[in-house]
C-alpha cells in the first residue's frame, strides 16, 4: 500500500513541501474524479434519451389496447389505423390543493377516441400505479391496466391478472364504482378478489377519483375542440 | 423448562444415592416433570377438541389427525438427523401438533398441516436445539409459515366452504365479516363456539374451562392469561369509549376469534414466556397490546398468532429486565 | 510479495473455498432482496461481476499511486462510478428488468464484497490476478444468488426461468417469495454448506 516514493525525494525541500500540502495528497482523488464524472456525463448524454423513451414507450404501447380493447386495438392494427396519442398535463385544483394528472389523449383520423390516465393511489400494502381507459366523455371505462404494485402476492396481487381486470371495460363511470363479493350485476358493480377486499376497493376508489376529478376539465377539452 | 430438565436429572439422582446435593433452584415437588405437563395440557384441551369435533365434525378430525401425525413424523426425523435421543414421550410434540391442528381452519388442505407441522417442529424446535431452547412458540412459527405462504387458503376466503354440510362452515369467520362487512355476530354464538373460525377458536366457554384447569394445576402461570384479558378489555372499552355507536363490544373482542385460546394455551408456552412474576404480567399484556393494534388497525382480522410471535421474540429482553434482586442485595447506584 | 495467492488460487478460492455469500457472508442485500427469480438473480450476478471487474483492474492499475488514509474514498469513488455506469446500460437496454431490480442495482455501492476485493487483493496484487480475482468471486456470488433464486422461485411459484417445471397443480409457497422466504432459503442453504463442510473435514480427518 505504500506509495512508491521518488529517490532524490530527501534531496529536494521544494518537493517535499509540495507533496505535504494538501493537493500533493489528494491530487489522485481530483484527477479520479473529474476522469469519472467526464465519463459518466458522456454515458448519461448518449443513454438518458433512450431511457426516457423506454419510460414513455411502457405507457403508449398500451394505449391503444385500453382505448379501443385488446381485438380492437389488434384490428385497428391490422388495418394500419395508428391512434395518434399526445400526451398532456391536467391541472385540477382541489380546494388549496393542485392535482396533476398525466392524461394521454387518443385521437383515430382527427377525432377523438379516448383518454388514457396516469394515476396512482394507496393500496392495502403500497401505492398501485394504473393507467385507466376513459371513452371520451369519461362515462364508461374502456381499460384498465397496473403499472406497478407490491400487493400481498398469491391474494391481493391478482389485481394484475387479465381476468381480473377485464371486468372493468364497458363499465358506466357515471356513478362510483362499488365492489362485490361475488356475481356484480349493474354497471358499476365490480367483483372484488377473493380474499382481497381492501386490494379491490383501492383500485376502484382511485378510478373513481380520477373519473370525477377529470370529467369536467376533459370533456371541456373536447367541446372546446368541436 | 430448563429447570425441569435439572428437576428430572435430579431426581435421577436421587434416586441412586440416598442424600441429594444439587444446585438451585431447588424445586420442591418431584411430579412437576415435562412429561406431566404435556400431559395436562392435552386434558386442558379435551373441551377445545370436543367443541372442534362437534362443530366442524370430519372437518376437525381430519386437521387434528394430519397435524399431530405429521408432527411425530417430524420430531422423529429431525431429532434423528441431529443425533438426539428419541423425544415422542413427553408429548411435547404431541401439544404441538395439537395446538397447531386448533389453531388452522379445518377446510385448508392437507399439504397445509403437514407443511406447518414439519415447518413448527424443524424451523421452530429443533433447529435451535429442541424443546426448551426454541426462541418462539413452534405451533405459531409453523402456523405463521402456512398463513404467509398459502394465504388464500386461510385467510378470510380460507374459512368459507360452501359445499360442506355443517352450517357454520358456509359462513365467514365472525371477526372478517365484522372486518370486511361491518355485521356482527350475536354474542352467545361467540360464547358457545356456534359461529366459524379455527377449530379451536370458536369457543369461548371451552377455552376458558380448560384455562382454568391449566391454571389450578399450575401448568400454565395464570398471570399471563389474565394480563391478556385485562389489557385487551381495558383497550376494547377505549375503544368502545371513543366510539359508542359501535357494536362491536369489549365482549366481543373477548369472545370473538382466537383471543381466549391463545391467551390461555399459546402464550403460556413456559419455553417461551418469561420466568418471572413481573416478566409475566409484562408479556400478557404485551400480547394484549399487540392483539388489540392488530385487530384494530391491521389488514388482518385477527392478531393473536403475530402477537404471541412478537412478545416470543422480546421474552429475553424482559426476563433480563426482570431479574429478581438476591435477598441483601444493594440496589445499584 | 511472496505470501500472497497466486491468480489461478485467487479464481478458485472466490468460487467456493472463499465464496462470499456461504462463506464470508458479504453483500447479502441483494442476496435477500433479489433472489425471489432466476432472471433478476442472474441479471444483478452480472450486474456485480462487470463492477467489481472493473473495480478491482482500475483499483489494482492505480495501486503504486495509493495513499493509505486517502484509498477508500478512491475505492468508493470507482465503485459508485462503475455501479452507474451498470445502472444506466441496463436502464437503457433491458428497461422491464432494471424496473424490477428497483434500487438494488444503485445499492451495489454500498455491496462490502467489492469493497473487500479491492482492500484484499487488487490495491496489493497485479493487474492479472485482479481480474483472475474478480472473475472468481463472481462466480461465487452468482453461484450463491442463483442458487437460493432457484429454490425460492421453484417452491415459491412452481416455475424456472419463468417456464413451469412442477405441474399447475403444485400449491405456490407465497412465502417464499416474499422476504421471509429469503431468510429461510439463506439459512438453510447455509447449514446445509456447513453440514457437508463438517463431514468432509470428518471424513478427511478419519483416513
Amino acid at each position: 500500500m505504500k506509495p512508491v516514493e521518488p529517490p532524490k525525494l530527501e534531496t529536494s525541500g521544494l518537493l517535499q513541501r509540495l507533496k505535504n500540502t494538501n493537493i500533493g495528497q489528494a491530487w489522485l482523488v481530483l484527477v479520479l474524479a473529474l476522469c469519472f464524472g467526464a465519463s459518466l456525463a458522456a454515458v448519461q448524454l448518449t443513454l438518458g434519451p433512450v431511457i426516457e423513451q423506454n419510460k414513455l414507450n411502457e405507457t403508449l404501447q398500451k394505449v391503444p389496447e385500453l382505448i379501443l380493447g385488446t381485438a380492437g386495438a389488434q384490428k385497428a392494427a391490422e388495418q394500419n389505423q395508428n391512434l395518434v396519442v399526445e400526451p398532456q398535463i391536467i391541472v385540477v385544483e382541489k380546494g388549496n390543493r393542485k392535482i396533476f394528472y398525466s392524461v394521454y389523449k387518443a385521437t383515430l383520423n382527427g377525432a377523438t377516441t379516448g383518454w388514457v390516465v396516469k394515476t396512482a393511489g394507496q393500496g392495502y400494502a403500497d401505492k398501485i400505479e394504473l393507467l385507466i381507459g376513459f371513452n371520451p366523455t369519461i362515462e364508461t371505462i374502456t381499460g384498465l391496466f397496473v403499472l406497478d404494485q407490491k400487493e400481498t402476492p398469491g391474494l391481493g396481487n391478482k389485481i394484475i391478472t387479465q381476468k381480473w381486470r377485464k371486468q372493468f371495460a364497458k363499465k358506466g363511470i357515471i356513478q362510483p364504482l362499488v365492489v362485490v363479493k361475488k356475481g356484480a350485476k349493474a354497471s358499476n358493480e365490480i367483483d372484488s378478489v377473493t380474499g382481497a377486499t381492501i386490494s379491490s376497493e383501492s383500485i376502484t376508489s382511485i378510478i373513481n377519483k380520477a373519473a370525477s376529478d377529470l370529467r369536467g376539465p376533459l370533456s371541456a377539452n373536447i367541446l372546446k375542440v368541436k | 423448562m430448563v429447570e425441569n430438565k435439572q428437576k428430572t436429572e435430579s431426581v435421577q439422582k436421587a434416586s441412586g444415592s440416598a442424600v441429594q446435593v444439587a444446585p438451585s433452584p431447588h424445586l420442591s415437588s418431584s411430579s412437576l416433570t415435562t412429561q406431566r405437563m404435556m400431559l395436562d395440557v392435552i386434558i386442558a384441551l379435551l373441551p377445545v377438541i370436543l367443541t372442534a369435533l362437534y362443530v366442524f365434525q370430519w372437518y376437525a378430525v381430519k386437521q387434528l389427525f394430519i397435524c399431530v401425525a405429521s408432527c411425530l413424523t417430524a420430531e422423529t426425523l429431525f431429532m434423528k438427523m441431529r443425533n438426539k435421543p428419541f423425544s415422542l414421550n413427553d408429548y411435547s410434540a404431541t401439544v404441538t401438533g395439537l395446538i397447531l391442528a386448533l389453531s388452522l381452519p379445518g377446510t385448508a388442505p392437507w399439504y397445509v398441516g403437514v407443511i406447518a407441522s414439519f415447518v413448527a417442529i424443524g424451523i421452530g424446535k429443533v433447529i435451535f436445539g429442541g424443546l426448551g431452547m426454541n426462541i418462539f412458540n413452534p405451533a405459531m412459527v409453523g402456523r405463521a409459515f402456512v398463513m404467509l405462504a398459502f394465504a388464500s387458503t386461510l385467510g378470510a376466503s380460507g374459512y368459507e366452504d360452501v359445499t360442506s354440510a355443517v352450517n357454520a362452515i358456509t359462513q365467514a369467520t365472525p371477526m372478517t365479516v365484522f372486518k370486511q362487512a361491518g355485521i356482527i355476530a350475536p354474542l352467545s354464538d361467540l360464547f358457545w363456539g356456534l359461529s366459524n373460525g379455527s377449530l379451536g377458536e370458536t369457543s369461548a366457554i371451552a377455552s376458558i374451562i380448560g384455562g382454568f384447569y391449566l391454571c389450578i394445576r399450575r401448568t400454565a402461570s395464570w398471570e399471563i392469561p389474565a394480563s391478556v384479558i385485562i389489557v385487551t378489555a381495558i383497550l376494547g372499552g377505549i375503544v368502545n369509549l371513543i366510539n359508542p355507536q359501535l357494536e362491536w363490544t369489549v365482549l366481543h373482542h373477548m369472545f370473538g376469534g382466537a383471543l381466549l385460546f391463545g391467551a390461555f394455551f399459546i402464550a403460556t408456552d413456559p419455553v417461551t414466556s418469561p420466568l418471572t412474576t413481573r416478566g409475566k404480567f409484562i408479556f400478557g399484556a404485551g400480547v394484549g397490546a399487540f392483539i388489540m393494534l392488530l385487530r384494530l388497525f391491521s389488514g388482518y382480522p385477527e392478531g393473536v398468532m403475530f402477537a404471541v410471535l412478537l412478545m416470543n421474540a422480546l421474552t429475553p429482553l424482559i426476563n433480563n429486565w426482570t431479574i429478581p434482586r438476591p435477598l441483601g442485595k444493594l440496589l445499584e447506584p | 510479495m511472496a505470501d500472497q495467492p497466486t491468480p489461478l488460487e485467487r479464481f478458485i478460492q472466490g468460487i467456493l473455498p472463499e465464496n462470499p455469500v456461504y462463506r464470508q457472508l458479504l453483500g447479502l442485500c441483494p442476496v435477500l432482496a433479489v433472489s425471489n427469480g432466476l432472471k433478476p438473480a442472474i441479471t444483478m450476478s452480472v450486474a456485480v461481476a462487470f463492477v467489481l471487474l472493473g473495480a478491482n483492474v482500475l483499483i489494482s492499475l492505480i495501486r503504486n499511486l495509493l495513499k493509505p488514509h486517502l484509498r477508500i474514498v478512491i475505492f468508493t469513488l470507482t465503485i459508485a462510478t462503475f455501479v452507474t455506469l451498470a445502472d444506466r446500460f441496463l436502464a437503457a437496454y433491458v428497461y422491464q428488468m432494471s424496473k424490477t431490480l428497483g434500487p438494488y442495482i444503485p445499492l451495489i455501492i454500498v455491496n462490502c464484497i467489492i469493497i473487500c476485493r479491492c482492500e484484499v487483493c487488487a490495491s496489493k496484487q497485479s493487474v492479472f490476478a485482479a481480474a483472475s480475482d474478480a472473475i472468481g468471486q463472481s462466480l461465487g456470488f452468482a453461484l450463491a444468488l442463483s442458487s437460493i433464486a432457484v429454490v425460492r422461485e421453484i417452491l415459491g411459484t412452481g416455475m424456472l426461468f419463468g417456464l413451469r417445471v412442477l405441474p399447475t397443480a403444485w400449491p405456490d409457497w407465497v412465502i417464499m417469495i416474499l422476504p421471509p422466504g429469503a431468510f429461510l432459503t439463506l439459512g438453510l442453504l447455509l447449514g446445509v454448506i456447513n453440514w457437508i463442510d463438517s463431514y468432509k473435514s470428518k471424513k478427511s480427518r478419519s483416513s
